[in-house]
């Protein structure tokens, strides 16, 4: 029963980092109708450019938030240089090259860093957090990570309902047509969705590079789990994809503890499966909105 | 009758639309004069979408000019257009459901400042009492009727010069249509708007017209007053079909 709770906790955890990935996909999926598979490709150089500066600086903080303006920008450029100029000529072009992306990206930090798997510090212990001599099922980085994807919920949140900005972002991705017919620069607030879901991946990538050894291509584990939780929550659905990013982490947490690691993708894989048969628009999904 | 000539708001000259081999607006010359309602109708098929489209930037024309006032907006982008005072309220109720009626208000007017925008929501929701008393329902929860009126509001949040109606009457019971346009008319007198309205329904569009223009393949067969056209028994059995 011991075993249960903490393998519950460290799948909310895990949970957590899918939600923020799936979160960005979200994002980009809304506001351009595009899986971005480049996701992970952008996560892994915003963590070697936080390992860079945290190596250099000594302080996690501020590789933390080096990474997240690197992320920012570059959702940026690979929305204004790759996925426009692409999108124009065929929407199945721009999931091609968004591949191509991730592919180019992984490239890029192997000719930076090395191929070699690097070791990410772990700024924060993760070992059973100990009050008042009671050991607790967490550590101080699962309260972190929680901590920090709720924080960054909670902006998103602000920023969709609360903001002008927001308002038209919305209004950009439910239709186009009637928000440039409102004075709205639709392209800037798609170029701005890719700004904050590489935001939201980056901040994914450095809270789970700890658990994971750094290289360039350790992060494609993560697209799957994460595709598959956008694609269950229903792809359009913010709400979807934390809600069910943490129960895939819980699912796949319990798979680990009890059998073995090496059966995640595929209880993955079966999760997606299952639930297209069942509920092809997501659970969290709208059948009349959604286009595939 | 005396009739008070003011600037033309709208001066669309020599415009022609292209889909690929496809003529469908050739050599347009209209004027829609502020403080009255001018009407573009004719069969459908006969170009009048494809003309305020072009006007309001979604397509781009394949020649000709389109000024307001003084300023050019010829193949201008819609989201530049619409600030330039030329708001288009596009056919089939386009409303963004997702959105509260409020919110789909204000998007229309998120550039202008926050106290003028407040200001312009109040005019425009004493203007359509129906959409007052439901502003915080999601736009997906309201009639036909209710949700043209929400375009139109839309539209007018941007403080138009130049209001283009494109087919409102368009699945509206014939009461709600008269009350829609009757609203415009009275608009259009009062705050001096030239409103451009495109309409297949002849006989309603020409009852609150001051003027109209019939269109028929993409070119004009006919201009002059709403009285002269509805006069035209010829012109009505060729191009209208009463």
């Amino acid at each position: 029963m011991v075993e249960f709770g903490s393998y519950l906790l460290g799948g909310v955890t895990s949970g957590i980092i899918y939600a923020l990935l799936a979160l960005a996909l979200v994002l980009i999926y809304r506001s351009s109708g595009v899986v971005n598979f480049a996701q992970v490709g952008q996560a892994t150089i915003t963590c070697y450019i936080a390992l860079t500066v945290q190596l250099r600086t000594g302080s996690w903080l501020l590789g933390l938030v080096t990474a997240l303006i690197a992320g920012v920008l570059l959702g940026l450029i690979v929305q204004v240089f790759v996925l426009r100029p692409v999108r124009r000529s065929d929407p199945a072009g721009a999931l091609i090259a968004s591949f191509g992306v991730l592919i180019a990206l992984q490239g890029v930090a192997g000719l930076v860093w090395s191929g070699e798997f690097r070791a990410f510090p772990q700024p924060f212990p993760d070992t059973p957090l100990v009050i008042g001599g009671a050991a607790l099922p967490f550590s101080v980085y699962n309260l972190v990570t929680l901590i920090a994807a709720a924080l960054l919920v909670v902006f998103l949140a602000w920023l969709f309902n609360r903001t002008d900005v927001g308002l038209a972002m919305r209004a950009s991705a439910h239709n186009p047509e009637v928000a440039r017919l409102s004075g709205v620069r639709v392209g800037r607030m798609i170029a701005l969705g890719w700004g904050l879901a590489g935001l939201v991946g980056a901040l994914a990538g450095v809270l789970v590079a700890p658990l994971t050894l750094l290289s360039p291509t350790s992060f494609n584990v993560l697209l799957v789990f994460a595709f598959t939780v956008a694609v269950v929550g229903g792809l359009e659905s913010p709400v979807g994809a934390v809600a069910i990013g943490i129960f895939t982490g819980v699912v796949l947490s319990l798979v680990t503890g009890y059998t073995d690691a090496t059966n995640t993708p595929l209880v993955a894989l079966a999760l997606l499966v299952i639930s297209l048969i069942l509920k092809p628009e997501g659970a969290f999904g709208h059948r009349a909105t959604r286009e595939v | 009758m005396v009739v008070v000539m003011t600037q033309p708001d709208l001066r669309v000259r020599d415009l022609s639309v292209r889909y690929g081999p496809v003529q469908a607006v050739s050599h347009v010359f209209l004027e829609a004069q502020c403080g009255q309602v001018t009407a573009v109708i004719g069969a459908n098929g006969a170009g009048k979408s494809s003309l305020l489209r072009a006007i309001a930037g979604l397509v781009r024309p394949s020649g000709g000019e389109v000024h307001v006032g003084e300023d050019e907006i010829t193949g201008g982008r819609p989201e530049e257009i619409v600030r330039a005072g030329v708001a288009l309220v596009p056919e089939g109720r386009s409303t963004i459901p997702e959105l509260t009626v409020t919110e789909n208000l204000v998007l229309g007017a998120l550039w202008h400042s926050r106290s003028q925008r407040g200001h312009t929501l109040v005019q425009v929701l004493d203007l359509f009492p129906a959409l007052a008393e439901r502003r915080h329902a999601h736009a997906a929860t309201l009639s036909g009727g209710e949700r043209q009126q929400l375009a139109i509001g839309r539209a007018l949040m941007s403080k138009p010069k130049v209001l283009l109606l494109d087919e409102p009457s368009l699945g509206l019971a014939p009461m709600i249509v008269t009350q829609i346009l009757e609203l415009i008319q009275r608009l259009a007198e009062d705050t001096d708007l030239a409103v451009l309205l495109v309409e297949q329904n002849a006989v309603t569009a020409l009852r609150v017209a001051r003027r109209a223009v019939v269109l028929n393949l993409g070119r004009i067969v006919m201009t002059g007053t709403s009285e002269e056209i509805a006069a035209d028994e010829q012109l009505r059995h060729a191009y209208l079909g009463y």
